[in-house]
């Protein structure tokens, strides 16, 4: 067990060294078009990265929501043959309820691009 | 075999992780993923406690929270984004309106 | 006895949330305040279930869902919150740009929250159900979506409330590593069996409590109160001084109903809470004192008043906290819709100098603010005082004389600061600069003015009715 632990260890701050090792060894000479973001020579188009547009995240709220849900129907599926009409009265009222947030989340124009 | 009592360890560290993260990140979303490192540990440490005694429980217990967590984050998520359009800046310091 | 009707109130809370949100989407209407009509339909509807159940002692889920008669007066205490809030968001709502249906919904999923919080012996189902009720606050406080106010006082309220969240998942992992249990009857057995080390446990709990008083601001957990208070919208503040605080106390009494004196290590979390309750009452009522805005002043009153129900906690005397918290709702509430009558148009009138002369100008409101002013301050012949006088009296019965001293010595403080407001209401002369004009065209707020007068009054002069009802409550535990 401790041997597992003395590699961790051991090859963790090996990995710390030569992150710096860089620093410390190598030598340090800039100039301003070392700075650049490129150093390709010809000049850049753009300053910075461009933020995402924000309906990405929009797209990606509603993913994690309805995405993560589904999670629930794994233990369901392992269950569902003991519980026979039970499991499906229970998810059919589970869904209904994503149903009606999917309804509200496209009525409110969440899934509409422009 | 690695022994429960590491994941537990790993737990505990990650959480720590998180709290110390969560005071010294300024930004919105990086305190935000602090509180969710927070919480994963929180779960790991579930699972790892379930595991020690042998029982399944804790482990349904985690299809929970992270069910919690995801509605967390859908809803943090908006509100960064809320005060994201209203101050074009996410860093902490700019939301000062209220003091005393 | 195992039956579906445990669910019927909690269903019919859900069910109405379900429905706001779709008739919100669906029916694309100019005039949006029937759905807070539809709202208090169900709400009351809720309610007639719960009176139905009284006595009945239901449980489903296996037990996870018991609708013991505490239970029922905690549910039918929400509605009733539920229905002062809606009622006073009709017009204030229209008034200040922010979305109908949205909350109505959001607040019927909150008072769902609340109810399966206040009706599980089984911890995980209690986070759940905070967890329901805190996701909808962060998403309440930010209505006012045009607000930089609000959105600041949603995310406030969002990351401190996750972070809290976080601690006490950690508490309930240890806890249910230590105890194999996330009963709470399972987890006090744990702490009064054995002698073996309970150190696992102990740290779980203190994690626990840490989590719960985020949430019910306790100081030094107290941070974002002021804030989230400050910035949400008024009758979403009133919410969240109220309602809140009422599920998470009621949580507290039943995880500390049988823990008091059982063994060294419960004396422990005894004096963790006796520093907790010694520091909100007095940190909350100085800081009071301090504040010039008439929000902030009601939100570190708030946070004084969890002071002294924590006594009552301590005391272990269930029926003067349950009291406490319904005095409390009605006070507080009244307060905060005398201070939403305080508005017009896309115009709110929270600092203290607004107030000056509004006693003479607007009889109503000024009057009736000034009496539930007293009421908090703790003044006979209302409900505050008899409140009070419950908890402490409990707390002497048990030999905390010194916590009783203490909490004496804060609320007498705290009449300074209420009594602030209302000598600027009745004894000074408005500055002529500030003009204060009120839209008094508000039939709904001053209903509910009039109910919480009600009731601060009943509650403080005749107190006999309501108190045997809490007490058929608590005696059912």
């Amino acid at each position: 067990m401790i041997e597992i632990f003395l590699v961790f260890v051991v090859f963790g701050l090996l990995g710390l060294v030569l992150i710096f090792m860089n620093r410390f060894l190598g030598p340090s000479r800039s100039n301003p078009n070392k700075e650049k973001p490129f150093e390709c020579g010809s000049p850049y188009l753009q300053k910075d990265i461009n933020p995402f547009p924000i309906k990405f995240y929009l797209v990606a709220f509603l993913f994690l929501l309805f995405d993560i849900e589904v999670a629930f129907f794994f233990p369901w599926a392992l269950v569902f043959k003991e519980m026979k009409v039970t499991a499906l009265v229970v998810m059919a009222a589970y869904l209904s309820v994503l149903v009606i947030g999917f309804v509200y989340a496209w009525k409110k124009g969440a899934f509409e691009w422009e | 075999m690695i022994p429960v009592s590491y994941f537990f360890g790993l737990s505990l560290l990650l959480f720590a992780l998180g709290i110390i993260a969560f005071f010294i990140k300024r930004d919105l979303i990086t305190m935000f993923m602090a509180v969710e490192v927070m919480l994963n540990a929180a779960n790991l440490a579930f699972i790892s406690l379930a595991k020690a005694s042998g029982s399944l429980s804790g482990q349904v217990i985690v299809f929970f929270i992270i069910t919690v967590a995801a509605a967390e984050a859908a809803i943090g998520l908006a509100i960064i984004l809320l005060v994201f359009r209203q101050k074009k800046t996410i860093k902490v310091e700019e939301f000062r309106l209220m003091k005393g | 006895m195992n039956n579906l009707a445990a669910l019927s109130p909690l269903l019919c809370v859900v069910l109405g949330a379900l429905l706001v949100l779709l008739l919100e989407v669906l029916f694309n209407k100019e005039n949006k305040s029937y759905l807070g009509y539809v709202s208090l339909a169900f709400l009351a509807g809720g309610a007639a279930l719960c009176v139905r159940s009284w006595n009945k002692l239901y449980s489903f889920f296996n037990g996870t869902l018991i609708l013991d008669n505490l239970a029922l007066f905690f549910f039918l205490l929400f509605s009733l919150a539920g229905a002062f809030i809606i009622l006073l968001s009709l017009k204030y709502i229209s008034d200040q740009e922010a979305n109908h249906g949205e909350l109505y919904s959001l607040l019927l999923l909150a008072l769902s929250g609340m109810m399966i919080m206040v009706s599980s012996p089984d911890l995980l189902v209690i986070f759940l159900g905070l967890e329901v009720l805190s996701v909808s606050c962060y998403a309440l406080a930010g209505l006012k979506r045009k607000d930089e106010k609000s959105a600041e006082a949603a995310l406030k309220y969002f990351l401190l409330g996750s972070f809290a969240s976080a601690f006490l998942v950690l508490g309930l992992a240890l806890l249910y590593g230590a105890a194999h249990s996330m009963v709470i009857s399972g987890i006090i057995e744990y702490f009064q069996a054995g002698t073996a080390s309970k150190t696992m446990g102990l740290i779980g709990l203190g994690l626990v409590i840490v989590g719960f008083a985020f949430k019910i601001a306790l100081v030094p957990f107290h941070m974002w109160t002021p804030d989230v208070y400050e910035g949400a919208p008024t009758p979403m503040t009133a919410f969240f001084s109220v309602a809140p605080k009422s599920a998470g106390f009621a949580v507290l009494l039943r995880i500390f109903l049988d823990f008091w004196g059982a063994s060294a290590e419960t004396e422990f979390v005894f004096w963790a809470l006796w520093v907790l309750s010694v520091l909100t009452m007095v940190v909350g009522n100085l800081i009071a004192l301090r504040q010039t805005n008439v929000k902030r002043i009601l939100a570190y009153s708030s946070i004084a008043h969890a002071g002294y129900m924590l006594v009552a906690v301590l005391a272990g005397d269930q029926s003067s906290l349950v009291f406490y918290l319904t005095a409390y709702l009605f006070m507080n509430v009244g307060a905060f819709a005398a201070l939403i009558g305080m508005s017009k148009k896309g115009k709110e009138y929270n600092e203290l100098e607004d107030f000056a002369g509004i006693g003479f100008k607007y009889p109503w409101i000024g009057g009736t603010f000034a009496v539930f002013l007293i009421s908090l301050a703790g003044f006979p012949p209302t409900a505050g005082f008899l409140a009070k006088f419950y908890v402490f009296s409990a707390a002497v019965r048990v030999g905390l004389v010194p916590l009783v001293v203490i909490g004496v010595l804060a609320s007498l403080i705290s009449v300074f600061y209420y009594l602030r407001i209302v000598v600027a209401m009745y004894m000074r002369e408005p500055s002529p600069d500030r003009e204060v004009t009120i839209d008094q065209e508000n039939p709904a707020l001053f209903l509910v003015l009039f109910l919480c007068l009600y009731g601060v009054l009943q509650l403080g002069i005749f107190p006999g009715n309501i108190l045997t009802i809490i007490r058929m409550a608590v005696s059912f535990l």
